[in-house]
């Protein structure tokens, strides 16, 4: 509610936009063939869709490249081995703790990315790593959906005292620092766990940064939700539905919803990419992923201070994230573009 | 509207309880977090970790623990669990940086958004625009840490064009207080230009199209005159507004990943320290601090938009 | 590397033992802290980066030598004229204050000082409490909560200047505890607060004359510093500037290029090659009296196996471990540490039981005793916390575990909680990372860490529950030893021995840390690393 008239007025898309959308649905064509169709053309956003799903794809056959080629585990230590390369012994780790930097096929594939502190495979760990960030990302974004829409559609339907009291919880969480929320309960669930209802999360499992991110980010969610019910709620269908005597809940699950359906895939792409990077500062401040598992927030956190000696430490998981989430950000640009150039996405602070 | 700065005001008195019972609670259902024994050092004996207990009121029960350290915050009385060093006082000493760092950097990414997005709408669609559009992309989607550190090492120590981290007072020597600053506000900055020009862009898109350009435009002012005089100013109002918002989300906690990356020693760093080390009191200031900063923004800029527009003081 | 440092250390010692030396008088130098010590308050401060500084600021009635190696752990008289008078039941000491000490603010010192001193670490609930509970009276003192309340075991006679102390039970250490810190003498009036912003004055070579906690401190040259003899000599430098910089990256590079004269910690594992390749000139490393170890929880499977503790003992690679500590670590299998009493150099090293700790490990061997007890596969959660590099080490240890045929994993704790939780019985903590640092040489400051007696339910220091009846009938019987004579000191060794020997625990070495100066100081004369106080301000000067 607090920024709403700001947020409101600010991301009107492109009028020109607009007035292409106006010709178009003269020629008798549904919204999702058009957006599809604008989707088609705008090729500098498919082609970091492919990019994205290359990455994915990269990440999912982690074991392959772990079993036969580097052939070690990712939580392997190297510490006091030797590998062969070029016909000479080197230290996986150095006397001094610095790691070994990338050997690309020089060792069979052994180190392609180098090692870490540890002496464990970076190429190995950067695939395994990427699994558990895609994973905290595609799942906290679908947590954050979940509740966004229930959450606007239950306020901006009901409105009243139901509404009033949401509005002020997602007040509460929107005012709360989210990387100070974020790395305070961090903290504090990695050391106790967390039970919701049955489920019982242990302290270093997935499911704690998971629900983390997916929490903080439904006040920037369910404003825009709760703001489009409410204008939609007035709309003649709807009307038409109740007149019709349909109940509170059909009617917000049949007609309400579908229509909310452009908006929530233009955030979601966009809470993906949003996620991992909020994973990787929570990392950063010792909250994210717990160890020994890797993700690319905790790899980069382990290399920034070893930036002069073994700078491949945090510039190649640096790179990988920042691909990653630029090829999320400009195909949910492109998305946005096609579906709904009015949308109101913001979501970093 | 009288009524409606009052109505905000509640609102806010209402968001900065609620901030402060949840953060109370997250960290006082830590287990093992039993602020006593750690105090008692690595050798705690029966009668000293009671004796810290009865000192430090931490039998009585968590509402009354809560309510005398919320008194606390008010008085000025609060110390650390760890230190006993009065938090309020390091929140002040840590306030000019975090000031320092917030304002240069909003300066900063308002100008560079300003020249970015204008440009780019002048070349809508053409290479410059394509070209500006992707960079504002990969601005928002490096983590702010990553490519501090980087900078850090790299422009500040390698190659030594900058200082590598640290703060020199503004008072003590203004040209060497901006020379330090100029990577973190610069890394700060990145997130937010890559944003608002996007932003700016579309808004001078859509203004350009309006009538009264038109009509300019028809009386024969000049490109630059239009630009200037018509499109910039009235695609700015909405980016002004984000502009507090973010502002204030800046001082309340999102300067937290680059002081500590730079070593400034603000707000943000000492609040991450606090987290670190599970020191309760700093960590409820701190928070409370930032919240207040982000819920008065939010209320400043909801005043000054109600002012202009009296629809919204009807909702 | 031992050797290494300890030869450096013997160069070292001639030339700077002796007052004057060398170096320059007077000057001033900046010198940087990664944190803002716990305190700056002798009643309170119980950390390294506390002491370095206040152990030029305040002196007890007893002191050390201000030397190097071994020697610096000679006790001297400190403030008192001669070192204590011990009853022969080993429960009553008698000091006496040397005529005419002043404290840095002109204020005479007095006997009944003494009593205030040991009042404020009492009433403020210093960590340092525990070391003084064993005077008669003290724990009634901290029980009753009254700051003014007289502690019975404390007798002071200002006009004589004698003090005496009478302890519930003989305790060897006392004269040791008596050197800390926390038992340097304060004003009669100095308040019952934390003094950090305000720290009181003392007897010692320099003296606090301003604190900005996180951000800096100034030590100013004493002019009322009395002679307390050759062995505790006045300082070189006018001043130092202490800055509290956390970036040790930041410190070390300032050191590099002169804005910073002297970093208290060493400099960070990513700027150490640079600095030993071009920086030797003024870069040393000093193995200090600490050790790195492991705890197993002997009442826990599978570690209530003695087969399996010797297997760890075998397979644990520990110069493997001093990797990941940057070579910050000397590996070594003894539990006492080098430059404490009872140590002993063989069996650290070249006759360790568990093989030559420079050496990879025994793996195959280790693999065959998991195997023989039955423990194959099985599920041990290794505990560490998140300080840098503990929990890469904790990673590393059970990723060795699992070599061995166990199925271990980590579990890394927040710092702030960590010694809490292992110290839980009911954690059933397996085994983990333990470490400690000396307080002051004497044997028994690490045999308390494996007594039987010391086991507790909550805030357990014994984090393996050891409990080797010889070894805890040793140590009581010992703790009783009013003297370290060589007999008592071979005793601790044999003890120390058999520790090693049964696989108790798991020790892999000993931390190094270093002395960095900048170009303008007078390395070669002028720093001296003490044993229990390391880097010694007053021994600073510039060329």
């Amino acid at each position: 509610m607090a920024t709403e008239p700001a947020t409101d007025s600010t991301l009107q898309g492109p009028a020109a936009w607009e007035q292409q959308a106006e010709k178009e649905r003269v020629h008798g064509l549904g919204p999702w063939r058009l957006g599809l169709r604008r989707l088609r053309r705008n090729k500098v956003a498919l082609l970091f869709g492919f990019l994205f799903i290359l990455l994915v794809a990269a990440c999912a056959a982690a074991p392959l490249w772990a079993d036969h080629v580097a052939k070690t585990t990712a939580n392997a230590n190297h510490l006091s081995d030797v590998i062969r390369v070029d016909g000479k012994d080197k230290n996986v780790v150095g006397l001094d703790g610095v790691p070994i930097g990338p050997q690309w096929l020089k060792a069979d594939g052994k180190f392609f990315l180098g090692a870490d502190r540890n002496g464990r495979d970076i190429m190995v760990r950067l695939l395994y790593g990427g699994r558990n960030s895609l994973v905290i990302g595609i799942i906290a974004a679908i947590i954050t959906t979940v509740l966004s829409i229930v959450l606007g559609l239950v306020a901006g339907y009901f409105r009243g005292p139901i509404d009033a009291v949401i509005r002020a919880l997602l007040d509460v969480m929107w005012s709360f620092p989210v990387i100070i929320l974020g790395v305070a309960l961090g903290v504090a669930l990695a050391l106790g766990g967390l039970d919701i209802g049955p489920i019982h999360l242990a302290g270093d499992s997935l499911g704690i940064p998971i629900f983390i991110i997916g929490l903080v980010y439904v006040p920037y969610m369910a404003r825009p939700v709760r703001g489009q019910v409410l204008s939609l709620r007035e709309k003649e269908f709807v009307e038409a539905a109740r007149a019709q005597g349909a109940g509170p809940i059909r009617i917000m699950f049949t007609e309400v919803m579908p229509n909310l359906a452009s908006t929530v895939i233009v955030f979601f792409t966009l809470l993906i990419a949003n996620a991992i990077l909020l994973e990787s500062a929570l990392s950063f401040l010792g909250a994210g992923v717990q160890p020994p598992s890797p993700s690319w927030g905790t790899m980069i956190d382990e290399g920034v201070d070893r930036v002069a000696t073994a700078p491949h430490l945090a510039i190649v998981p640096g790179v990988m994230l920042v691909l990653t989430v630029l090829s999320l950000n400009v195909f949910g640009d492109g998305v946005r573009d096609a579906l709904d150039p009015r949308a109101k996405v913001r979501l970093e602070r | 509207m009288g009524r409606f700065i009052v109505r905000r005001l509640m609102q806010m008195t209402f968001v900065m309880f609620a901030v402060s019972i949840l953060t109370f609670l997250i960290f006082n259902v830590i287990p093992n977090g039993d602020p006593a024994v750690r105090m008692a050092g690595r050798q705690p004996t029966e009668t000293q970790i009671e004796a810290i207990r009865r000192e430090w009121g931490f039998n009585d029960s968590i509402f009354v623990q809560y309510w005398t350290t919320m008194k606390k915050v008010f008085t000025g009385d609060l110390v650390s669990y760890f230190t006993q060093l009065p938090v309020g006082e390091e929140i002040v000493k840590g306030l000019p940086r975090t000031m320092s760092l917030a304002i240069g950097a909003a300066i900063l990414w308002m100008f560079v958004a300003i020249c970015f997005g204008l440009y780019s709408a002048v070349r809508a669609g053409k290479f410059a625009d394509r070209f500006l559009t992707i960079i504002a992309l990969i601005g928002i989607s490096m983590p702010v840490f990553w490519i501090g550190a980087l900078m850090n090492h790299y422009l500040g120590y390698k190659l030594g064009w900058f200082p590598n981290g640290g703060y020199v007072e503004l008072t003590k020597d203004p040209i060497d207080w901006a020379y330090h600053l100029i990577l973190p506000w610069t890394a700060l900055a990145i997130l937010f230009i890559g944003f608002y020009s996007r932003v700016l862009r579309s808004n001078v898109l859509d203004t350009i199209n309006e009538d009264y350009v038109r009509t300019a435009r028809a009386k024969g002012l000049t490109e630059r005159q239009i630009m200037v005089r018509h499109v910039l100013r009235n695609s700015m109002i909405p980016i002004v507004t984000l502009w507090g918002l973010d502002f204030g989300a800046v001082v309340g906690g999102g300067a937290i990943l680059t002081e500590t990356v730079f070593d400034l020693q603000g707000v943000g760093q000492y609040a991450a320290e606090a987290i670190g080390q599970l020191d309760v009191p700093p960590v409820l200031a701190t928070t409370m601090f930032s919240a207040f900063f982000i819920v008065l923004l939010n209320a400043i800029v909801d005043i000054v938009y109600a002012y202009l527009d009296p629809r919204i003081r009807l909702q | 590397m031992i050797v290494i440092a300890a030869c450096g250390g013997d160069d070292d010692k001639s030339s700077s033992s002796g007052t004057g030396g060398g170096g320059k008088e007077g000057g001033s130098i900046t010198i940087s802290e990664t944190s803002q010590p716990d305190y700056l308050d002798p009643a309170l401060s119980y950390t390294v980066n506390g002491w370095e500084p206040l152990s030029t600021v305040y002196t007890g009635l007893v002191a050390y030598k201000r030397a190097e190696g071994q020697e610096g752990s000679t006790l001297i008289p400190g403030l008192a004229t001669e070192l204590p008078k011990v009853s022969s039941d080993g429960t009553t000491y008698e000091l006496t204050l040397r005529d005419g000490l002043k404290y840095s603010d002109g204020t005479p010192v007095k006997a009944s000082d003494f009593e205030r001193t040991i009042q404020r670490v009492l009433n403020l609930e210093s960590g340092g409490s525990a070391f003084y509970l064993g005077i008669k009276g003290a724990d009634a003192y901290v029980k009753n909560g009254k700051a003014e309340a007289d502690i019975p075991g404390i007798e002071t006679d200002d006009a004589a200047g004698t003090i005496t102390i009478t302890l519930n039970e003989p305790d060897g250490t006392f004269s040791n505890v008596l050197a800390m810190p926390f038992g340097a003498l304060v004003p009669g009036d100095t308040p019952f607060k934390n003094l950090t912003r305000n720290p009181p004055p003392g007897v010692g070579q320099f003296k606090i004359t301003e604190s900005v906690p996180n951000r800096q401190f100034v030590l100013e040259k004493n002019a009322n510093f009395p002679d307390l003899g050759p062995d505790n000599p006045p300082a070189h430098l006018d001043k130092i500037t202490a800055k509290i910089i956390k970036s040790a990256q930041r410190q070390a590079q300032d050191v590099i290029s002169g804005k910073l004269d002297y970093m208290q910690d060493p400099p960070p594992a990513d700027i150490k090659p640079e600095v030993k390749a071009k920086y030797s000139d003024r870069y040393e490393e000093i193995t200090t009296a600490s050790t790195y170890y492991f705890f197993m929880n002997t009442r826990v499977a599978p570690f209530d196996n003695p087969k399996v503790r010797e297997a760890v003992n075998y397979g644990v690679d520990k110069p493997g471990l001093a990797r990941i500590f940057a070579g910050e670590v000397a590996p070594g299998c003894s539990f006492l540490p080098p430059g404490m009493p009872g140590f002993d150099e063989a069996l650290d090293v070249d006759n360790c039981p568990w093989g030559n700790p420079n050496e990879p490990p025994d793996l195959e061997k280790a693999r065959a005793l998991i195997k023989e007890a039955g423990a194959d596969g099985m599920d041990v959660t290794v505990y560490g916390n998140n300080d840098d590099p503990t929990d890469k080490v904790t990673e590393a240890y059970a990723d060795m575990l699992t070599k061995m045929g166990l199925n271990a994993k980590p579990k890394i704790l927040d710092g702030g909680v960590y010694f809490q939780t292992i110290g839980n019985q009911k954690t059933k903590a397996q085994t983990g990372f333990s470490n400690w640092f000396q307080d002051f040489p004497h044997p028994k400051n690490f045999m308390f860490l494996v007594d039987g007696k010391s086991i507790q339910e909550t805030n357990n220091q014994n984090f393996g529950n050891v409990d080797d009846p010889e070894i805890t009938k040793g140590i009581a019987e010992l703790t009783r030893e009013p003297e370290l004579t060589d007999e008592v000191t071979d005793r601790w060794k044999d003890l120390n021995n058999k520790l090693v020997e049964r696989a108790w625990i798991v020790p892999y070495g000993h931390r190094k840390l270093a002395t960095f100066v900048s170009e303008r100081m007078d390395f070669e004369n002028c720093t001296r690393f003490h044993p229990v106080w390391n880097n010694d301000y007053t021994s600073f000067c510039l060329k």
